[in-house]
């Protein structure tokens, strides 16, 4: 009965707090879950060495973080695409603080039989026609046999689906409508896909472990196929490169300004290594 | 409640006035481009209940003849625990295992009518019947005891085996509690979140040319409570119409339950 | 053919309710397997670590039980209310029986509804933004039915002649129903508050807008902005993003230990519901 000593301890925790804790508001921070897991891991450093408070939620993905980030009820954001026109334009009393942590690229992940059908690239036109519904099946994009297209479509809001629109459509203001399942977070996107057979769909390419889930390559305009792989993000050679950022209202100040610091060190930085993510020292200049 | 219902209206009035009835018969949702129709979504909404009561409303009216009529009253008391159990399954937990287990057992199983994938309506639907499972075998069970033991009696002294009791006799009578089992079974599956949001695919706009098929019941859907469990909620925060339109689903949502729950509670206390 | 018929309804109806009952133990053994290998006491007792995919859910079960009691706190004197205003106070039958319609409609209403009422007048109106309070005073709105429910047919169920007699000695009415309705009817409340507190420990819906968030609460030190962690909503966010691959048996554990709370305060409640004779009204 786990509850109930909880249920007799909470007053005296409570004071407890109450007589320790009667410092500063915690640091809070909320958005993608692409940039959530080095700054997870960091909070938890941080709170073990530092004693800082701090808070890390995933609601709404990127413009999650950015809208509770204008309207103050977080202290720093965490946006996997860089912070746009629009988002300026949304929140003119913001002034948005983009501090660049690492670099990630989205990829164009199937399943297996996807994969063992031969589909190993795709180009930017049979992106569209597989966006906008026109093709439905695997053969009509390089498949050997026939099978049939099952797209996940990142929900709205995710960092993954507007840095996947952003390069197809320019920005998602010109996004067609379309209506296809939907899926959140990465987890949920690489278990669907791996489970589902003619499955695609837009991942953070730390995520595509070439067992379960298959990164596609992309092919260029000069008809080249480009893998999501290190070289070819850090060199911005694959297209969907993206930048990970965490925001600021301003500069940073206080606890905030202390896990930044900390994320730009080689310990944060080899957090966000260790999270499948590219250092800022590994990308070309 | 007056207040629940207060407030829903007042901040849904910004959709109500730009879209009007448009907003419950338009067949579109596309909030980047302000436009908001509701029906797809009323449309899932009924399919998963629809889903659920034909699951669990006859097995669970078996089960509940079974203990009303069969059991003895020791046996009665054994078999409810576990039912009130089943009851107490906290809505994630049951949504943990739909996306975990039941999604994958539903796409092997249909294969034949090659699901696109094992989010589907279908999937939520058996969810939710499992889930509505106790309301209905509860409900029912005190519906059938409420038949006087004494017309039982008689009818047996007449000659009708145990069967035919049950079926001339206490199943007419306890018809109107019946009836309202069903209707707070269906208030329930209407306003359930966390278990169907996990498993139905969240796919707007999918709302077939023949509204009887059962063919979309192996596609993804969307239901008024997985869209306003979903990410947008925290999207349409600040932009009045898109805000007033997820408002207006959950004025719909209220409306809906409000609506079979007061009449299943007026059926049922009428028998009282 | 009268025979078998009859033989066949009792086949058919013992068949539903087998069917009934091995899904419960199916599901009981589901999770049971599953999330047993994740408990050991030091799940109990860390903190989450690596986004879930090691320590334990110390502070979710802290933030579940700050919620509840907050719940509990805030229905209970409500439902004393509520219970003796349809009780003793109203003296028209009308009145009483709409009131007893209201609170069965209001049983039946679903959670996310309370939870996007309490995302707009407690979270933005009042400015508390995530609050252990809103959530824990949302709870409450949905287990108050329940417990005013339980509470108001154990009040009907004292005996006439109690009253009377207590009547008869000269009491007030004030006396009444302090020295005889609320005593002899306090179980009820118990009662009522057990099956209301096991519904809202199990809630998800009405908490993820208003009071939880995934990692980094502990205890709260004020009203605005003072979210916790909680046992439903860490599953619910594993389930759909689990981090990495330790995550599923804590996952599964945290299921576990969920259904177990849940389960040990509906089967406190349940003799005496089952002496009481009274509805499951679930």
């Amino acid at each position: 009965m786990p509850r109930l000593a909880d249920m007799k301890l909470t007053p005296f925790l409570l004071f407890l707090a109450a007589i320790t804790c009667a410092n500063a508001a915690p640091l809070k921070i909320n958005g993608s879950t692409t940039v959530n897991l080095p700054v997870a891991e960091a909070a938890e450093i941080l709170r073990a060495e530092r004693h800082l408070d701090i808070q890390v939620d995933t609601q709404g993905g990127s413009s999650g973080g950015i809208s509770m980030l204008a309207e103050g009820s977080v202290q720093m954001g965490m946006s996997s695409k860089p912070v746009s026109a629009e988002d300026q334009e949304k929140y003119p009393q913001c002034r948005f603080h983009s501090i660049h942590i690492g670099e990630d690229a989205v990829a164009l992940i199937v399943s297996k039989d996807v994969w063992d059908n031969g589909v190993r690239a795709l180009t930017k036109a049979q992106l569209k026609d597989l966006y906008e519904g026109r093709v439905t099946n695997w053969q009509q994009l390089g498949g050997a046999h026939s099978q049939r297209i099952a797209f996940f479509n990142k929900e709205p809001g995710r960092g993954t689906w507007e840095v996947f629109v952003h390069w197809l459509y320019g920005s998602p203001k010109n996004a067609p409508q379309v209506s296809f399942p939907e899926v959140g977070g990465n987890e949920e996107t690489r278990g669907k896909v791996a489970t589902t057979r003619g499955a695609i769909s837009q991942l953070s390419a730390s995520w595509a472990d070439g067992k379960s889930v298959f990164a596609l390559a992309l092919v260029g305009e000069d008809g080249v196929a480009v893998q999501p792989s290190a070289e070819n993000i850090a060199s911005h050679k694959y297209p969907l490169s993206r930048p990970l950022f965490v925001l600021t209202n301003g500069e940073p100040t206080g606890d905030a300004k202390v896990m930044a610091d900390f994320l730009l060190s080689e310990r944060g930085q080899s957090l966000v290594e260790k999270h499948g993510y590219l250092p800022l020292n590994a990308l070309v200049k | 409640m007056a207040a629940l219902l207060g407030v829903f209206a007042w901040q849904s009035a910004p959709v109500w006035t730009q879209e009007g009835l448009g907003y419950i018969t338009g067949t579109k949702w596309f909030y980047r481009q302000h436009e908001f129709g509701a029906l797809p979504l009323i449309y899932g909404s009924m399919m998963v209940s629809a889903v659920a009561l034909v699951l669990a409303g006859p097995l669970g009216v078996g089960a509940a003849i079974c203990i009303a009529e069969y059991l003895p009253s020791r046996a009665r008391f054994a078999v409810k625990i576990p039912i009130e159990l089943l009851a107490g399954i906290p809505s994630v937990v049951y949504g943990l295992l739909g996306a975990l287990l039941l999604r994958d057992w539903v796409y092997k199983t249909f294969a034949n009518f090659e699901p696109l994938s094992g989010d589907t309506l279908l999937t939520a639907g058996i969810l939710l019947g499992i889930m509505l499972l106790p309301t209905i075998v509860t409900l029912t069970d005190d519906a059938l005891r409420a038949v006087p033991a004494a017309q039982r009696r008689a009818g047996r002294a007449l000659g009708l085996t145990q069967a035919e009791v049950i079926w001339h006799i206490s199943l007419p009578q306890a018809q109107r509690g019946i009836g309202a089992a069903f209707l707070l079974a269906l208030g329930r599956a209407l306003g359930e979140t966390v278990a169907v949001f996990l498993v139905v695919g969240r796919q707007d706009n999918m709302l077939p040319s023949n509204l009887f098929s059962l063919e979309p019941l192996l596609a993804a859907g969307q239901t008024l409570t997985s869209k306003l469990g979903g990410s947008e909620i925290n999207i349409a925060y600040g932009d009045p119409l898109h805000w007033g339109a997820m408002m207006g689903l959950g004025l719909l949502l209220l409306s809906l339950t409000v609506g079979s729950a007061l009449v299943g509670t007026l059926k049922r206390s009428g028998d009282a | 053919m009268r025979k078998a018929k009859d033989v066949f309804c009792a086949a058919l109806t013992g068949t539903c309710l087998l069917t009934v009952l091995g899904i419960v133990g199916g599901l009981v053994f589901a999770i049971l397997s599953r999330g047993w290998p994740a408990l050991r006491l030091s799940f109990f007792t860390e903190q989450i670590r690596l986004v879930g995919a090691a320590g334990g859910i110390f502070w979710n079960l802290v933030g579940t039980g700050i919620l509840l009691g907050t719940a509990l706190l805030a229905s209970a004197p409500i439902a004393v209310g509520l219970a003796l205003l349809g009780r003793v106070y109203l003296r028209s039958e009308r009145a009483r029986r709409w009131l007893r319609v209201g609170l069965y409609t209001a049983n039946g209403l679903p959670s996310i509804v309370f939870g996007l009422f309490g995302f707009i007048v407690f979270v933005k109106w009042c400015g508390w933004g995530k609050s252990w309070l809103a959530g824990g005073l949302v709870l409450a709105m949905c287990m108050l039915p329940t417990v005013t429910i339980c509470l108001m047919e154990r009040i009907a169920a004292v005996p006439a002649r109690y009253i009377h007699a207590a009547a008869a000695l000269g009491l007030s009415e004030a006396q009444i129903v302090w020295s005889v309705l609320l005593k002899q009817s306090w179980g009820g409340l118990v009662v009522g508050s057990l099956l209301g507190l096991a519904r809202a420990a199990g809630e998800t819906a009405p908490i993820m807008f208003t009071a939880t968030i995934f990692a980094g609460a502990t205890l709260p030190k004020g009203i605005v902005e003072s979210p916790v962690l909680t046992l439903p909503y860490h599953i619910f966010t594993l389930a759909q993003d689990s981090f990495a691959p330790g995550v599923d048996a804590k996952l599964w554990g945290s299921a576990l230990v969920l259904l177990g709370l849940v389960f040990s305060m509906s089967l406190a409640a349940l003799p005496s519901r089952l002496l009481h004779h009274e509805e499951a009204h679930v």
